[in-house]
């Protein structure tokens, strides 16, 4: 059961791909990409070919490939081949057009979206209005975490064959973002419906590709979809995806040209592959974030005192965790994700502004002046460097922590499989999302159930977090936002910490790639439509 | 009639094992994480799932009827479900088998033409048994994850003509063979050089050096014969290492064999396929004893009149 | 004359434990501790380079030869002790109590190390325990062959013979004249364990089920280091070097050890 609560921040976790600042890396080739880019496409070069493409990690839930039950970064990466949403977000987060070719928000809490004519699922079949009323429905009604992100969302209708309408309960300023992801895709509910389809064992969708073979934690062959509606696109003929857990073979791979396209996970990449000729490392920054957990429900909890969790987040050094444990890419973060438009300056939260003294001297207050806890990680790289840095921090306010390290499988059943769960502190990251209010979300434990074996709902928190979900993006919003920053820093069961990088490497004499300057759904692949192969 | 025998104990006593061997990997599974049904059927089994799971293994009888259930499951190659690709795991199992299969055999392969006369030559040389003696001791110091990283790097970067990492096809397996058999090549070499040091202090070989015959006759003709045995043993064990070192390779070289996939399921709580993993690596160890025996009551018979029919 | 290479073997050893004794007085600095930039070259304040995290290479390697030895020897001990019993037990009483022994040693002997050690790594969860678990189980299976294989010769020979017409009790026999007797197999045998549980303590560490971090081993650092081989090559020089030298050491000193109680005249033929 356990695995159903791994959701989306454990989930996350499994993608191994990690980075740089945007700034730093604004050149490719030599040429400057565009400004939201770090990468763009030479569109001078033909179309063809097939891209070999090396990833760490497979779709490998225990839900299968079904779409919306896909809680993983690394999932929707590779399902986002195959499925496509009503929306999608360009570069900077803004909302784009995609199977919806435009939308009218008539009122805060209704959204009417026109679907575009000339799309068909890659069995040939034109998609339809029902098709999208029909995924949405069965999204809401699924067990899927991200209903809780989709938000209150009272019906689904169809008006007539290309126009959908979506009324909310509530306004709720993250809807079109939620509605961009995976989760939220486009099924064929005919097919679904007629049980012609197993979603669960295949993929079938309107997106670029489609799955022409598939072998568990081997390989994936995409093959194009003739009948895709972009004009043009995608450029290529087909993608073959090969799974490397080791980073070295990905490595590997690139160096020997084996595979043209890869997902790094060790943020020194580029200087290691500085002797590499041909080989172009690209940074991307993230939305993502990684957290520290402090259980609170556990019965003697370390941390029922919030002078001690005050005390650990002033003695956190968040700038150190960058530049040490991620190598100077990633930047400290509130629980709004900085990068995203609204997000609040993580420098000006309280516990940035106090100093060590301050640490030591709540510790005294509370009586923990020899506090020792184990701190629960997964050993997916970077999270133990992350680990051993908040180690060394906390010894310096006089707090020893036991790092204790697991598979993820093993991690989550201890951080999400029991209530209240068992663990002194655990450290994990979530995907940040497009929206500096979504992930916000996952702080009201009511809300988010998954935490809930761990972590106290503050009503004060949580009436501050749906404030700023329904204001519409503007100096309110922004304010709203800040507002929650503060209560989180303050509340400290969990702590935002440093944002997480990501890291795509290609070889510039087979492939020519483009890439946005920062990402919220963990998709290094998100415009790979347009990626071209080139012949050395 | 000895020597059918003294087989028919060995086989017996084969047998006994495998089953101690299941026994073990069921008793392993039973005290993984996790209750025997979530092992089984994965966390999103439905209650008929689980109902028609405990009518079959028995789960509300005693452990050892359950065990018997697994047992006879087995045999009929029922090795359960992979919960992530809900293939049956059996046939995972095969579409990876050719790739380890591969790689042991060419590593065996190796380990025998490279150790066998490396053993020979450093046993007649005995007066440098010095070096003979560290470079042995090299091949066992070095950790395959190493070697195999090191070779991984060099062959990727220098575009050194051979394929370093992923599977396409038998050239794919030249690299990782000859790092896998890195090890086993010392170990072989070790154990002819003791064997044949142990056979040329025999009384006949004492003769054949009063009678002057030269030294490398007396190796063809007296020496490598008698010094088979400890060497032909000793491929079976090596070839139950391999197996286990298999695991690392594919790892380190990316390729879509048995090890790799049982450390992966080990990491995601797949058990259906780390119990059928495991256990076919000790089967076909156990297998691979009993035939080397057989074949070494052919070439040594005396082996058939020791006093209690078999050796133990 | 022949013996230096045992004696230069041993000289190794010595000069290792001496190394990890050094590191648990923190002899060289707090092998945790950020001192530097990440990935620095050899300079000084960090003799041999520092890690990814920034840390000083040199007490990270004396903690890594420390923990690596400990673990390694702690688990052969209990290996010989069990080895002892079970192989003493099985040569000496011969029949039911032989074949039960040795069916047990022989199932486990079935499992390939690595493989078993992930089997124990998976219900005792990843840690020191699950190692020391593994190498226990790895390193037992040859080690009780070997001795109960001593212990048969031991047992037939006169004195002991005598010792029960004496009347002599069960754990006197056993203890007073089969140990002795078979404590050179024994103490050839550990020396060779050792090294299989350094290299299964490495193996178990880089798939990640082995010491947990900060703490160092030398599988820790050797897996770090292969990651990091381009971009700083300190890193698994260090412990690479020991790692070998170590391994390397105990099989000469096993060798040695060998020759000297299970001698098997070899002379050179050419």
């Amino acid at each position: 059961m356990r695995h159903r609560l791994l959701a989306v921040p454990l989930a996350a976790a499994v993608l191994v791909t990690s980075a740089c600042s945007a700034q730093e890396t604004s050149t490719t080739g030599g040429s400057t990409a565009k400004a939201g880019y770090v990468a763009t496409v030479d569109d001078s070069l033909p179309a063809g070919g097939t891209l070999d493409v090396e990833l760490p990690i497979d779709i490998g839930a225990a839900t299968g490939l079904d779409p919306q039950l896909a809680d993983v970064a690394s999932s929707w990466q590779l399902m986002s081949l195959v499925y496509e949403t009503l929306v999608t977000v360009g570069p900077d987060f803004a909302v784009q057009p995609a199977l919806a070719a435009s939308w009218e928000n008539p009122s805060p809490t209704k959204y009417v979206f026109r679907l575009r004519d000339d799309v068909f699922f890659s069995n040939g079949r034109a998609m339809t209005a029902d098709d999208v009323v029909g995924s949405l429905q069965r999204l809401l009604a699924s067990q899927s975490v991200w209903r809780g992100q989709l938000g209150p969302v009272k019906s689904v209708t169809k008006v007539d064959d290309k126009t959908v309408d979506v009324e909310l309960t509530t306004a709720y300023t993250p809807f079109l973002a939620a509605l961009a992801n995976v989760p939220a895709a486009v099924l064929p509910m005919k097919e679904i419906n007629e049980k012609s389809v197993d979603v669960t064992k295949t993929m079938l969708g309107t997106g670029p590709f489609k799955v022409d073979s598939h072998r568990q934690d081997v390989s994936w062959a995409f093959g194009k979809n003739d009948k895709y509606w972009s004009d043009g696109e995608p450029r290529l003929d087909g993608v073959n995806v090969t799974i490397a857990t080791e980073e070295a073979a990905r490595v590997a791979s690139l160096q020997s040209g084996k595979a043209s396209v890869a997902t790094l996970g060790n943020v020194d990449s580029k200087s290691m592959l500085a002797g590499a000729s041909g080989v172009e490392v690209l940074s991307q920054a993230t939305t993502d974030f990684y957290y520290l957990m402090l259980n609170t429900q556990v019965s003697g909890s370390k941390f029922a005192d919030p002078r001690v969790r005050k005390a650990i987040n002033i003695a956190l050094d968040r700038e150190q965790i960058s530049s040490v444990a991620l190598g100077g890419q990633g930047k400290p973060t509130g629980v709004t994700p900085t990068g995203l438009p609204g997000a609040c300056d993580p420098a000006g939260l309280p516990s940035a502004t106090a100093g060590a003294e301050e640490a030591k001297k709540l510790l005294a207050e509370a009586g923990a002046t020899n506090l020792t806890f184990t701190l629960s990680i997964f050993s997916t790289a970077p999270a133990p460097a992350v680990a051993q840095v908040i180690q060394q921090n906390l010894e310096q306010v006089g707090i020893t922590v036991k790092i204790e390290q697991m598979d993820e499988a093993s991690w989550a059943g201890k951080v999400y499989g029991a209530v209240p769960a068992t663990f002194d502190a655990a450290l994990s990251w979530f995907a940040g999302y497009a929206d500096a209010g979504m992930v916000t979300k996952w702080w009201n434990p009511d809300v988010a159930v998954f935490n809930k074996g761990f972590m106290k709902s503050d009503p004060a928190l949580s009436s501050a977090i749906d404030k700023a979900v329904v204001l519409p993006a503007g100096d309110a919003r922004t304010a709203a936002l800040a507002e929650v920053c503060t209560k989180v820093d303050e509340d400290a069961q969990m702590l935002p910490l440093v944002t997480r990088p990501s890291t795509v490497a290609y070889r510039t004499d087979a492939a020519s790639v483009g890439l946005y300057a920062t990402e919220g759904y963990g998709n290094a692949l998100r415009l790979i439509a347009d990626f071209r192969k080139k012949s050395a | 009639m000895r020597l059918a025998l003294w087989w028919l104990g060995r086989a017996v006593s084969a047998a006994a094992t495998l089953l101690g061997v299941s026994i073990l990997i069921f008793a392993a599974v039973r005290m993984m994480p996790g209750g025997f049904a979530e092992t089984i059927l994965g966390p999103f089994a439905t209650a008929d799932q689980k109902a028609e799971l405990a009518d079959r293994y028995g789960l509300d009888q005693s452990v050892f009827v359950q065990y018997g259930h697994w047992l006879a499951a087995v045999a009929r190659g029922d090795f359960g479900v992979s919960m992530i690709s809900r293939e049956p795991v059996v046939s995972e199992l095969w579409a990876r088998l050719p790739v380890t299969g591969q790689l042991t055999l060419f590593s065996v392969l190796i380990a025998t033409l490279v150790g066998v006369p490396l053993g020979v030559l450093t046993a007649v040389r005995a007066r440098r048994a010095a070096v003979g003696r560290l470079l042995s001791g090299l091949g066992v110091s070095v950790p395959e994850f190493v070697l195999g990283s090191l070779v991984v790097f060099l062959f990727s970067r220098y575009a050194l003509g051979l394929p370093a990492g992923g599977y396409d096809n038998v050239r794919s397996l030249v690299l990782p063979s000859l790092v896998l058999s890195f090890f086993a090549i010392s170990i072989t070499a070790r154990t002819t050089r003791d064997a044949v040091m142990g056979v040329l202090v025999e009384p006949y070989v004492t003769a054949a050096v009063a009678r002057g015959e030269s030294p490398w006759f007396i190796i063809r003709h007296h020496v490598l014969r008698n010094a088979a045995i400890p060497v032909v043993t000793l491929l079976a064990t090596i070839t139950a290492y391999l197996l286990g070192g298999a695991l690392i390779v594919e790892y380190v070289f990316n390729l879509p064999g048995i090890g790799s996939y049982v450390v992966q399921a080990v990491g995601r709580r797949d058990y259906a396929v780390v119990q059928a993993g495991v256990l076919l690596a000790a089967t076909v160890f156990i297998v691979l004893n009993l035939l080397v025996d057989l074949v070494v009551g052919l070439i040594d018979p005396r082996l058939g009149v020791t006093s209690k029919g078999r050796r133990a | 004359m022949k013996d230096w290479l045992t004696r230069a073997g041993m000289v190794c050893l010595g000069l290792i434990v001496l190394v990890a004794l050094a590191s648990v007085v923190n002899l060289a600095g707090d092998p945790d501790e950020i001192v530097g930039p990440r990935l620095a070259p050899p300079g000084p304040g960090y003799w041999l380079g520092t890690d990814n995290l920034g840390r000083s290479m040199l007490p990270r390697i004396m903690e890594g030869i420390a923990t690596t030895l400990l673990l390694s020897s702690v688990a052969v001990l209990v290996t010989a002790a069990l080895s002892a019993v079970l192989g003493i037990v099985a040569g000496y009483r011969g029949g039911v109590v032989n074949e039960l022994i040795m069916r047990l040693v022989e199932v486990l002997y079935s499992f390939p190390a690595i493989v078993l050690a992930i089997l124990v790594a998976a219900v005792f969860g990843p840690g020191q325990l699950a190692a020391l678990a593994s190498i226990v189980l790895v390193t037992i299976p040859l080690m009780t062959r070997l001795v109960r294989a001593a212990a048969v010769g031991v047992a037939q020979r006169d004195y002991v013979t005598a010792a029960i017409i004496s009347g002599a009790r069960l754990p006197r026999i056993l203890g007073r004249h089969l140990l002795p007797n078979v404590a050179g197999t024994i103490a050839v045998q550990v020396t060779y364990a050792l090294s299989v549980g350094i290299a299964v303590e490495g193996g178990l560490s880089f798939l990640g089920f082995g010491v947990q971090p900060p703490q160092a081993s030398l599988g820790v650092l050797i897996q770090q280091g292969t990651t990091y081989m381009t971009a700083a090559p300190w890193m698994i020089t260090g412990p690479g070097v020991v790692f070998v030298v170590a391994v390397l050491a105990i099989n000469v000193v096993g060798d040695g050890l060998r020759d000297r109680f299970e001698p098997r005249q070899a002379r050179s033929l050419v």
